[in-house]
């Protein structure tokens, strides 16, 4: 065979991933595409603030000697160094160039930082539902992931936390604003971690906190971004600009270590070296360039909330039980049958396409993606609500 | 410990004296001024992309069609990777689609995402040497076990070594030519004979694959040629960039290309694009797979490269060092006048400032590596030193 046991396994588990996508696909060629209400991809329609299209056709035309070249295997310092003064600007802490390491995008982020910590056998901790895609990030690198059930809520439940930590734990991730959920952890629930590993670290036992900050920018109601480098210690967090600056494709994030941690420097070249030996070498040199001058700005937030607004009151409308996002551009509603794969497919026989929470490690609820045009909510609307009167009880 | 032990023990056997030897050739180049410092020390050649090539990035931020910066699917744009087929149709005459193409982060990232896709933990993978040392972390990433076979004295496949290290275990074999750091091109017959025995093991059911790593596959000179791989040996996956024929090594696009012959091709191409979403480059940059894909047929000024070849060569020919004459990428890879090859670069820099890198980077002690990707005036200004190098050690 041409793959790997391991690779071959990962495709058959996820067979139905394929098999929904296929029937999306050939729902959108029969109804025709703008009659079909697809939710299921994370992948925003927000294009890249016009002041950023605008930089980046400069740095393009203006075409210095050079530019496309290799540099340090952690990015220009230049542009660290404009990253570096923004987590100091939000955090009081001292961060240098030497903080901060580019990346290919957070996920490329997040396997260097795994790659540089985990010996084999080693432990972290997911809340979940939880990406899917930490478990191949820890996986890759012999690591094993310990999943810590989430409150109803899906706020932290820090005594599961507390149970999942073994000698083995060497680091938990967690990423708020959340994937699926939307929901963006509070001061309060943070600083009770924070308490949590701090006891850990009293016993000799000492834990990363790995912050997946991909949708930081992404935030509603006013909420104040509650910065974890300020908490504890031992943090890194990991984040890109695909969300914030609408550049996904273009694979740009970085890794900030917290300069309280204490002999950070073999820390950080162990990333560089795995940033390197994972065969990343450095993030794309032009958008390195580009997103220097952007640590403040981000895609129009007011129109996510609009459509965070749009979706909430149709599921509310329509009878669903789900908890109302405060970020990221995520909802993820109960499903009124336990079988969430086979709602999935009565939610398609109404044209609308959704994920199963199945694939975010939690049974019995649905991902919807609504970073999608106002419209095809709207849309949409009808046909929640019809598969509400059939499945939802009214009160 | 702050950092795994796996990774502790790799920066410590790895880093130690390159890390040296780049600090001290940053100071001598401060001391000495960047002119006075001759440089052969990096394969990072600093030619800028041509001229058409820039002119279309600012055509494709010039279209005002939306999602251009998107996510598209990991194997990257369909259109771009059929661009890609086209030119790989016409040059191999087999039937490439796009679904044969896979853009990548680099030939480096391809590598990768290939040895993820194909490797079970304890597979082998058999490496020519000497050979390009990041091989041997790509192949560990994924558990697998790399096999050094040694080559012949030309640097050429020694199929009968590789016949012998060919195991239950061995998946594939990892060569790369234009070769880093000898330069060789692996010439017809080697390539043949290599396809022969593996055909050979394929008939008693064992199926091994050749990854070729063909970064520098555009830098041949006219004194060689690339064998026609895809039409001797059916199991075939090649990885390529475009840092160096378009000058764009900082923007990490490259692509791997996959036989049509493949039988199971197709599983083949969805278990690359799980290896290439779970190892976090989900897909190669956006913006510059959509540059690339109508320069396929660019090639680099070969001219150039040869013209720095032959005076490089020539010096060293006369200062009486012995060194095969490379006939591809720019790296030479001449033997150390003394056994320790170490304290003859130290040599070189300190009294010549002629920095290079010893062989026992790329798996050969008693060799060193020259590459020559730098201006021709670096190569007149060094000669000297080569020369006064050659009378100390070769009485000449």
């Amino acid at each position: 065979m041409g793959v790997s046991k391991k690779i071959s396994e990962s495709m058959k588990s996820s067979s139905w991933i394929r098999a929904m996508f296929e029937e999306g696909e050939r729902l959108k060629k029969a109804y025709g595409a703008e009659n079909i209400f697809d939710f299921t991809l994370g992948n925003p329609v927000e294009e890249p603030p016009p002041e950023v299209k605008a930089e980046l056709f400069r740095l393009v035309a203006e075409d210095t000697k050079g530019m496309h070249r290799y540099m340090l295997n952690s990015g220009y310092e230049d542009v660290r160094a404009k990253i570096a003064a923004y987590h100091e600007e939000h955090s009081g802490l001292l961060f240098t160039k030497d903080h901060i390491i580019m990346t290919v995008g957070a996920a490329g982020a997040i396997n260097v930082v795994m790659k540089a910590l985990l010996d084999p056998g080693d432990e972290v901790i997911v809340p979940c539902p939880f990406f899917i895609e930490f478990m191949f990030y820890i996986g890759n690198h012999g690591g094993i992931m310990k999943l810590a059930d989430t409150r109803p809520d899906f706020r932290l439940d820090l005594e599961k936390i507390g149970q999942a930590i073994t000698k083995k734990t060497k680091a938990i991730i967690i990423n708020s604003p959340h994937n699926p959920t939307g929901v963006v952890y509070t001061e309060e629930e943070l600083r009770g971690l924070a308490l949590l590993l701090e006891e850990r670290k009293k016993k000799g036992q000492r834990i990363f906190l790995i912050s997946d900050e991909a949708y930081r920018k992404i935030i509603y109601d006013g909420i104040v971004y509650p910065d974890f480098f300020t908490m504890y210690e031992d943090t890194i967090t990991v984040t890109s600009h695909s969300k914030d600056l609408g550049l996904p494709g273009e694979r740009i994030g970085y890794i900030a270590v917290s300069p309280l941690i204490k002999r950070h420097k073999p820390l950080i070249d162990a990333m560089i070296f795995a940033n390197r030996i994972l065969g990343f070498i450095n993030a794309p040199a032009l958008m390195q360039r580009l997103v220097g001058g952007f640590q403040r700005n981000s895609v129009d937030i007011g129109s996510y909330q609009q459509k965070r607004d749009a979706i909430y009151d149709i599921l509310i409308e329509a009878g669903f039980d789900v908890v109302k996002p405060s970020g990221a551009f995520y909802i993820f509603p109960k499903s009124p049958l336990e079988d969430d794969i086979e709602f999935i497919r009565i939610l398609q026989k109404q044209h609308i396409l959704a994920v199963p929470g199945i694939g975010f490690g939690r049974k019995g609820y649905f991902r919807l993606a609504y970073c999608v045009e106002m419209s095809t909510i709207e849309g949409a609307r009808e046909h929640f609500l019809r598969v509400g009167e059939m499945y939802n009880k009214k009160p | 410990m702050i950092v795994s032990k796996g990774i502790k023990k790799l920066i410590d056997q790895q880093e130690g004296w390159t890390r040296r030897m780049f600090e001290e050739a940053i100071e001598m180049k401060r001391t000495f001024g960047v002119e006075n410092v001759y440089d052969f020390s990096l394969g990072n050649p600093n030619v800028e992309p041509p001229a058409a090539l820039k002119e279309k990035l600012v055509e494709l931020l010039l279209d005002p069609t939306p999602g251009m910066h998107r996510y598209m699917p990991n194997n990257g744009f369909e259109e771009v990777r059929g661009q890609v087929a086209a030119y790989l149709s016409d040059k191999y005459r087999l039937p490439f689609t796009s679904q044969h193409v896979f853009m990548s982060v680099g030939c480096a990232g391809g590598l990768n995402t290939v040895l993820k896709g194909m490797l079970n933990r304890g597979d082998q993978v058999i490496v020519p040497t000497p050979f390009f040392w990041e091989f041997k972390n790509y192949i560990e990433n994924f558990g697998g076990i790399m096999r050094l076979v040694e080559t012949k004295d030309d640097f050429q496949l020694d199929v009968e070594k590789i016949e012998r290290a060919i195991t239950d275990k061995t998946r594939a074999i990892l060569i790369n030519s234009p070769n880093n750091p000898t330069g060789v091109v692996y010439n017809e017959k080697s390539i043949k004979s290599l396809a022969h025995l593996l055909k050979a093991m394929r008939k008693k059911g064992r199926d091994i694959y050749i990854v070729s790593d063909e970064a520098y596959k555009k830098i041949v000179y006219s004194d060689a040629r690339l064998p026609d791989l895809f039409n001797l040996y059916d199991l075939v996956i090649s990885v390529t960039s475009h840092s160096k024929d378009l000058g764009l090594p900082g923007e990490r696009i490259g692509y791997i290309a996959i036989s049509p012959q493949i039988p199971e091709y197709e599983l083949l191409v969805s278990g690359l694009m799980i290896a290439n979403r779970s190892l976090g480059y989900v897909n190669a940059p956006a913006l510059f797979q959509r540059a690339v894909g109508a320069f396929q047929t660019s090639s680099v000024s070969i001219a150039e490269y040869e013209e720095k070849r032959d005076l490089l060569y020539e010096t060293l020919i006369e200062a009486g060092f012995e060194c095969v004459k490379p006939t591809g990428a720019f790296y030479m890879f001449p033997k150390s006048p003394i056994r320790n090859e170490v304290e003859f670069v130290r040599v070189l820099q300190q009294e010549e400032r002629i920095l290079c890198v010893p062989g026992r980077g790329f798996g050969r002690a008693g060799y060193f590596r020259i590459a020559y990707c730098v201006p021709l005036s670096v190569i007149k200004n060094a000669r000297p030193g080569f020369l006064r190098m050659g009378k100390r050690y070769y009485k000449r």
